[in-house]
């Protein structure tokens, strides 16, 4: 193989390990603040990408523009997930994890079911951003638009969570939360308003990516769920809850992938990062950045 | 498409009150009720949802009268079972081979059905139509495509249309008669998804071209449904074959495209397995980026000038799912109609005597909507008088360019010059 063409796997890998970071990490916050996996958030990340394709159809603005909306219009519905299904969901006596467990799937299979009763199961995409089908050409390296603008956005996105996480209030409620939710509630915290807020907050991230990638994706009821499965593993590979091993697993994960791609077979591409994180499991089970 | 089905229900219950008042044998049904098996949800449900259309299309024919020179149009229901009129219970398989094992069972045992229909992916027509053979009922695979499945030595298995094989036939063929006109055809790239639809397709593509003399440069097999083809595209990329020879379904069809673009890579020419490449929703995501894609097809509406019901059943077609009948969607159609012909042919909807009626079939090409000879089952269940045609995608539609007999216009080749 020629060098540009590695430095081509190895750019592309980069650049989707940061979408995919992106995806996991709203998945890590909610998981690091309540012991909730969401197993509807490839589900969210459809959503995102049809609220995208919507206001593009239904205003002609460009997809990135949209981004905003969306990302507002997830933030709500997260917290109104909080609400309206997981706060019961939590009030069971027993067997918790599992009863929030199959909410959550549950949840998933709803929207799914919907979403292809709404927008029926044909397959979108956009064709009017000023981003879209342009590329960089790097010497022969070519970094797609869309995805470096995807990397960038994910780039800042983390920088703003660092931030928000260890700068702010809301930060500092956040992860007091997450260290003794009965506790909180002596200071004066409402858990079930940080518990939302968090909610919104993980949408949020994964509303993001979703703008970005209804860009240079195609969109459909089934979107979410590939991507959603690599998700649960770059989570599971970072550490549960460390939302910046969430994004050194993207990373690796979209490295791992390009290159087992190339070096073994395209279709063993997958076997490549559940080789990692077995090796993982093997000597560190609480993942890379884990602390819990 | 809710008030389609009760309305044939609705049609098919006021036909049986009506057979009942006009004092017909008892033991005659006055409805026949057919199984199709196809994905409803999940990643290829569009291509159940237009098979429902195509077969709403097929019953509008079968139990109406329409003045048409198809099986079974003249009159109104089946002459054979008194008029009986058809009727089309649809089962989702979920794309999962042990899920269509489950619903065809379920088919046969529960909604007693007469015959069954299916099943888009090659995958789940296998389990469908080991359960049929199992229950001795005839399994008609209407737009399945991988040869493997008339090998498996099955008595009840019938299929009018092209396999894989045929079809990849078909583009050797096409390539053979282009350098014979002195163009350079010298290297292929295989790229496959790693179903038994791919790897079928691919093992075909590879006999042939060791046959013929052509080399295949790379042949890549992807995981279906793949986040990012980046690392394939690179590979296709850094080989530049002659001919790019894709065989993907829809969504990794579009991500195909997208991401040829992304990465700056123009094939000279695609010759691509029809599924995702025969879909309305890949063109309407990136036709614009492979102008001069050659596609082998079983069906194009440019038949029209030779098989006059071909516009007149698009048009049905249309109104009912606002799109144009393509490669599936004829298939899904006319294996209807040679299924309900065969069940007026047995008089009967015993299982045996449908499948000796199917055996015994013989409906000239001028009689269906599609490109082929005729319909006649060889003892393996596979119609060899199905031509395939290959479609190029120029302006925003499809035109037939090969073979010669069939040709609407001379192919542009090399797509990318």
């Amino acid at each position: 193989m020629t060098l540009q063409g590695l430095a081509q796997i190895l750019a592309s890998g980069l650049l989707m390990g940061l979408i995919y970071a992106l995806i996991a990490a709203g998945l890590s916050l909610i998981f690091g603040l309540m012991d909730v996996v969401n197993f509807a958030h490839g589900e969210f990340l459809m959503l995102a990408m049809y609220a995208t394709f919507g206001i593009v159809v239904a205003t002609a603005l460009d997809p990135v523009l949209a981004a905003p909306l969306v990302v507002g219009a997830m933030f709500v519905l997260g917290a109104f997930v909080y609400f309206a299904v997981i706060r019961h969901a939590m009030r069971a006596k027993a067997n918790i994890g599992m009863v929030q467990v199959f909410a959550t799937f549950g949840l998933g299979i709803t929207i799914r079911g919907l979403a292809q009763h709404v927008f029926t199961p044909d397959y979108r995409s956009i064709q009017t951003s000023f981003l879209a089908g342009r590329t960089l050409d790097l010497g022969g390296v070519f970094l797609p638009l869309p995805q470096l603008f995807g990397g960038l956005l994910s780039c800042l996105s983390f920088v703003a969570l660092y931030f928000i996480i260890r700068r702010t209030d809301f930060g500092r409620a956040l992860e007091a939360t997450r260290e003794d939710a009965g506790a909180v509630a002596l200071v004066g915290i409402d858990k079930n308003r940080v518990f939302a807020l968090g909610w919104g907050l993980g949408a949020a991230l994964v509303g993001i990516a979703g703008s970005v990638m209804a860009i240079f994706y195609y969109i459909h009821p089934d979107v979410g769920t590939p991507f959603a499965l690599i998700a649960y593993v770059t989570v599971a590979l970072g550490g549960f809850g460390s939302i910046f091993g969430a994004l050194a697993a993207g990373l690796l994960v979209g490295i791992v992938e390009a290159i087992s791609a190339t070096i073994l077979s395209p279709s063993m591409k997958a076997v490549g990062i559940y080789l990692i994180y077995l090796v993982v499991v093997f000597m560190r089970p609480r993942g890379l950045f884990g602390n819990l | 498409m809710i008030m389609n089905r009760r309305e044939i229900i609705v049609g098919g219950a006021s036909a049986a009150a009506l057979l009942g008042a006009t004092g017909v044998r008892a033991q005659q049904p006055s409805e026949v009720v057919i199984g199709a098996v196809y994905q409803m949800s999940g990643a290829s449900a569009q291509v159940g949802v237009d098979a429902q259309h195509a077969f709403d299309t097929a019953l509008d024919v079968i139990n109406n009268s329409y003045d048409l020179d198809l099986p079974l149009a003249k009159n109104a229901g089946l002459a054979g079972l008194n008029g009986a009129k058809v009727r089309v219970v649809i089962a989702d398989h979920q794309g999962d081979p042990q899920k269509g094992r489950a619903e065809a069972e379920r088919l046969i045992t529960r909604e007693k059905v007469a015959a069954l229909i299916g099943s888009y992916q090659s995958a789940v027509a296998v389990t469908i139509s080991q359960t049929a053979e199992r229950y001795q009922v005839p399994f008609l695979s209407a737009d399945n495509s991988s040869p493997s499945l008339n090998r498996q030595g099955l008595k009840f298995y019938f299929r009018p249309g092209a396999h894989d094989e045929m079809f990849s036939k078909a583009m050797f063929d096409f390539f053979d008669a282009l350098k014979q006109k002195s163009r350079k055809i010298e290297t292929l790239a295989l790229f496959h998804e790693d179903t038994i639809f791919g790897t079928d397709s691919a093992n075909a593509q590879q006999k042939l071209a060791d046959e013929r003399g052509y080399k295949i440069v790379t042949n890549i097999k992807y995981r279906a449904n793949s986040p990012s083809l980046t690392a394939e595209v690179q590979q296709l990329k850094s080989v530049d074959a002659d001919v790019l020879m894709p065989s993907s379904y829809t969504t990794d069809g579009i991500l195909l495209v997208k991401t040829m673009g992304e990465l700056g890579y123009r094939p000279k020419a695609m010759v691509a397995q029809d599924a995702g490449f025969s879909e309305k929703a890949l063109y309407d995501a990136v036709g614009d980026k492979i102008e001069g894609v050659i596609s082998r097809a079983s069906f194009s509406l440019d038949l029209a000038a030779k098989r006059p019901s071909v516009a007149k059943i698009n048009e049905m077609y249309k109104s009912r799912s606002g799109k144009d009948l393509n490669d599936l969607t004829s298939r899904e159609f006319m294996g209807l109609l040679v299924l309900a012909d065969g069940i007026d042919r047995a008089k009967s909807t015993d299982g045996e005597k449908i499948r000796e009626a199917l055996a015994a079939t013989d409906i000239p090409g001028e009689r269906t909507i599609m490109p082929w000879k005729r319909v006649k089952f060889g003892p393996d269940g596979q119609n060899l008088d199905a031509d395939p045609v290959l479609l190029q995608w120029v302006g925003g539609k499809f035109v037939t360019i090969f073979p010669a007999s069939a040709a609407i216009a001379e192919a542009k080749w090399p797509m990318n010059a």
